[in-house]
This record gives C-alpha cells, sequence and structure tokens, in this order.
C-alpha cells in the first residue's frame, strides 16, 4: 500500500490549504511581535499601528482556519493522524490568534509608553522580548515539521520565560520608591512583560497539540522536559 | 426440515439469554481460522475474540474476507460447493464444527440480517414468527408474545402494531429491514451476525438501525460487517480490520479510529490505501 498521498486529490488539497493558512497566520504574528519590538526600541509608533491594523488580518484568519477545519470534517470525516492534524491546525489558529493579541496589548501599551521620556529600564525587558519570540518561531517550526523533538524543548524554556517575567516584574517594582516619576512608565513594561510571558503560554500550547498530532499523547498538564 | 428443527441433535448454547452485566471477553473465540473456496484461500490463519454483548465490527476493502468470515461463524458458507477450513470456531466454549452439533441448531443461536432486507412474501405477524412455526411452535399464546417482543426488540412495534396483518412487503425499506431483525431475534439467539445490515437504507433508517442496534447489544453479542466507517465508530466497541483475507488489526473501535498501530490500517481509514 502506497501511503503518501489520499486517494481523493482534494483531500490533499483541502488539508494543504488549511495548513498554509495556519502558517500564514504563524508569519503575520510573528511580524507582528516584531514590530510591537521594533515600536518599543525604535521608539515608532508606525510599527505599533501596524501591528494594530494586522491582527484583523490575523482575525479574519483565524475565522477562515475554523470554516475550512468545519468543513473538511464535514466532507470527509477524517480518522487518525488526519483528524488530528485538523484539530491541531484549528487549535493552533487559536494559540496564533492569542498571541496575535497579545502583540496588540503590547503596541497599545507601547504607545503610551513613547508619549513619555524613554527611560535606562525599557533595555531590560529585551532577553524576554527574545525569548517570547524564540518559543514563538520554535512552536511554529515544531508545527511546521511535526518535530516533536524540538516541541519537547519548550515547556522548560516557557517556564525560564516565567521566571524572566518574574525577576523583571519584581526589579521593576524595587525601582519604584525611587523612580516615583517613571511608575506609570514601570507599570507599562510590566504589563508589556506579561503579554510577552503570554505569548510563551501560546507557544507551549502550539507544541503540546503538535506532540499530540504527531503521537497521540495528551501532554498538556504532564510534560516534565 | 421441521423435525430436525424442533429435535436440534445437540445444542450447545444456554437455552435462556443471560442478562449478566459482565460479558465472557472470548465469547465467541476464532482460532487460527484459514478458509479456502476450492483452491483458493480467502482467510489465513485468523486468530480473535470476540467480546459477549457488544459490537464488533469487520472492516476491510471489499475482497478482504470480512463477510466470508461473518458467514463461517453461523456455518453458512457450507452453503457453498467445494469449501474447507482449518483451525476451529468456539462459540461459549464449544466448536461449532464439532461432529455432534446440528448445523440447524447453531443457526437458530446465531442468527442473521443481510444487506437486503428480506422479508417472506407473508404479513408482517407470520414474518416474525415464521421461525417458531418452523420450529413446530403455533401456539397462539407464545406467538403473539413473540411477534410484540421481537417487534419492540426491533423498535418496530409502534409503526407495526396496527398493521400486523399486513404485508411485510407494504413496509418501507427501514422497517422491512428492522423487521429482518426481528424476525432474526425471535427465537432469542444469542448472536446476531450483520452483513452491511444498512448499506441500502437512506440516512434516516440507517440511524435507527444504528440505534437499534445499540439497545440490541444489552442482549445480544453482535458482529457487523460494514464498509461505512462512521457507521463502525458509532456503533462497535471492537473493531477488526482484514486486508487481502488477514486479520490486521483488532482492538477497540476508538483505538482502531484514533490510534491504529498497524500502518495498513492507518492507511486504510484514513484514504491513503492502493
Amino acid at each position: 500500500m502506497d501511503s503518501t498521498r489520499h486517494i481523493l486529490t482534494s483531500f490533499e488539497a483541502a488539508l494543504d490549504n488549511l495548513r498554509k493558512d495556519v502558517l500564514m497566520m504563524s508569519s503575520l504574528t510573528t511580524r507582528s511581535l516584531e514590530n510591537s519590538r521594533k515600536g518599543l526600541f525604535e521608539r515608532d509608533e508606525d510599527f505599533c499601528n501596524s501591528v494594530i491594523a494586522d491582527d484583523e488580518e490575523i482575525d479574519i484568519l483565524e475565522i477562515q482556519v475554523d470554516n475550512e477545519g468545519i468543513e473538511f470534517m464535514m466532507r470527509f470525516h477524517p480518522f487518525a493522524s488526519d483528524l488530528r492534524n485538523v484539530i491541531a491546525a484549528m487549535k493552533t489558529s487559536v494559540n496564533l490568534e492569542r498571541a496575535a493579541d497579545q502583540c496588540v496589548g503590547i503596541a497599545r501599551r507601547v504607545k503610551k509608553l513613547l508619549l513619555h521620556e524613554q527611560i535606562a529600564q525599557t533595555l531590560r525587558i529585551e532577553p524576554i522580548f527574545q525569548m517570547s519570540a524564540s518559543l514563538l518561531h520554535d512552536s511554529i517550526k515544531a508545527y511546521a515539521n511535526n518535530d516533536i523533538e524540538l516541541a519537547r524543548t519548550i515547556k522548560n524554556r516557557d517556564k525560564q520565560l516565567d521566571t524572566l517575567n518574574r525577576e523583571f516584574a519584581d526589579t521593576l517594582t524595587d525601582l519604584m520608591p525611587e523612580n516615583a516619576g517613571h511608575i506609570r512608565a514601570f507599570i507599562e513594561l510590566i504589563f508589556i512583560a506579561r503579554c510577552l510571558e503570554r505569548i510563551g503560554d501560546q507557544a507551549k500550547n502550539i507544541a503540546e497539540d503538535t506532540i499530540f498530532a504527531v503521537t497521540v499523547k495528551d501532554v498538556r498538564h504532564t510534560l516534565k522536559s | 426440515m421441521p423435525a430436525v428443527l424442533s429435535e436440534p441433535v445437540r445444542s450447545h448454547f444456554p437455552t435462556t439469554v443471560n442478562t449478566s452485566t459482565a460479558g465472557r471477553p472470548d465469547f465467541i473465540s476464532i482460532q487460527n481460522f484459514s478458509f479456502f473456496y476450492g483452491a483458493k484461500q480467502a482467510l489465513f490463519d485468523i486468530s480473535l475474540d470476540i467480546p459477549e454483548r457488544q459490537v464488533t465490527a469487520f472492516i476491510g476493502p471489499s475482497g478482504c474476507g470480512k463477510s466470508t468470515l461473518l458467514r463461517n461463524l453461523n456455518r453458512m458458507n457450507e452453503l457453498i460447493d467445494g469449501i474447507s477450513h482449518s483451525g476451529d470456531i468456539i462459540i461459549h466454549d464449544h466448536s461449532i464444527y464439532d461432529p455432534l452439533i446440528e448445523v440447524i441448531s447453531l443457526r437458530k443461536r446465531v442468527g442473521m440480517v443481510f444487506q437486503k432486507s428480506n422479508p417472506f412474501p407473508k404479513s408482517i405477524y407470520e414474518n416474525v414468527v415464521y421461525p417458531l412455526r418452523v420450529a413446530g411452535q403455533n401456539a397462539k399464546n407464545v406467538l403473539d408474545e413473540t411477534v410484540e417482543r421481537s417487534l419492540k426488540g426491533a423498535a418496530l412495534w409502534d409503526e407495526a402494531k396496527d398493521r400486523l396483518h399486513e404485508s411485510a412487503l407494504s413496509l418501507s425499506g427501514g422497517q422491512m429491514q428492522r423487521l429482518c431483525i426481528a424476525r432474526a431475534i425471535a427465537n432469542r439467539p444469542e448472536i446476531l451476525l450483520m452483513d452491511e445490515p444498512c448499506s441500502a437504507l437512506d440516512p434516516i433508517a440507517t440511524v435507527k438501525v444504528e440505534e437499534l442496534i445499540q439497545e440490541l447489544k444489552s442482549e445480544f453479542t453482535i458482529v457487523i460487517v460494514t464498509h461505512n466507517m462512521q457507521q463502525a465508530t458509532r456503533c462497535s466497541d471492537k473493531t477488526a480490520f482484514f486486508y487481502l483475507g488477514k486479520l490486521i488489526e483488532f482492538d477497540v473501535t476508538s483505538k482502531i479510529f484514533s490510534n491504529p498501530a498497524q500502518k495498513q490500517t492507518e492507511d486504510y481509514i484514513t484514504g491513503r490505501f492502493g
């Protein structure tokens, strides 16, 4: 038996389209995260406005992926790996849309920050940006390539991101008493770090759904390494 | 031959249906079973245990041997010339090939429903009681009780109770198939074999038969051959996948359709076959 292609060519085309739309969402979400970072560090509001504007396209794609997934199930009644792939695509699109919403949240707070003079503590958030972007990138790569080994690394790295976020918030909180004039900016930065931490959570969800799609193991709430 | 039917040479099966909740996992035990149509081997060394009072589905492409195996469970294949077999099929601890067993008595215990409904050109009532009359039972109270019980069991009583003496051929396709199920259970068999029972039915009639299968499994061990994989997922507790006369995989249905162990099974159920 040749297992490479489905006997229905329309089946393969529909599954490919679904996957392509998810990957398109992932590209847009990655770009939004990068634009929000540029908005903050290059102090350029245009990047923030792009993030906010691009969110609509991501929302539309999320609905499109949902509709395609539902139609796929209705038309083809997929089983086994096909069913898991469709479910993973639909769940990944939800996580990407939520990650994109976090990018919008970052962009809005950056716009508020840009109303004030730049503070030195802004640079402290750069490692959190990097780790969040790395997690999002690798979770998408794991999804696209069915790379279970890469997917398995995400949870621990997400914990490291959580730690970074906590340390960042603690540091800024400690600095508040002696920087009373910057408290509003500190709070915005703390919220931005929290958004980045949540993007890490979405990346972890994508990795877990990828592991399920490939191995049928539900590792949510259980993955140790 | 009514005389033989009324007095089976030997019945290895209990005369009343066991209604306890715990079913035997090996109620039907197929052991190293091979089957030949003349020189052509149709089944190769099949071994599997079919659990009591559960629904077991046989799936696979045309010609894979699933119907052949089903028809061996009540020795229906013996109506064909030139067949032979090796291995054994054990039902309730007794070989169905025991030379002392009367094949008709076996078939009374192992009822069968076919792909196309085949009511006799008689009334609804007479269709249901036909197996009893053949066995020499003509007591009206027994026949009446059987008709009501069987039609209720086949979810046809409400639709047919006021027209019991009308021709069975006046029923719809779905009703005819349920009538055939009523006829098959009139003798209180322990096992019901169903060979694509819904393939000639419309979706509504199919749903009714599928619901009926779920109800019947509390009393009967059901083995169903189906080409409809959605039907297998909806109806069955365990599923066996056959290919080219071999049993490729046998497991609980949810496992077969979500995470089959064998690549051939996955290829078949996901449509990547051939």
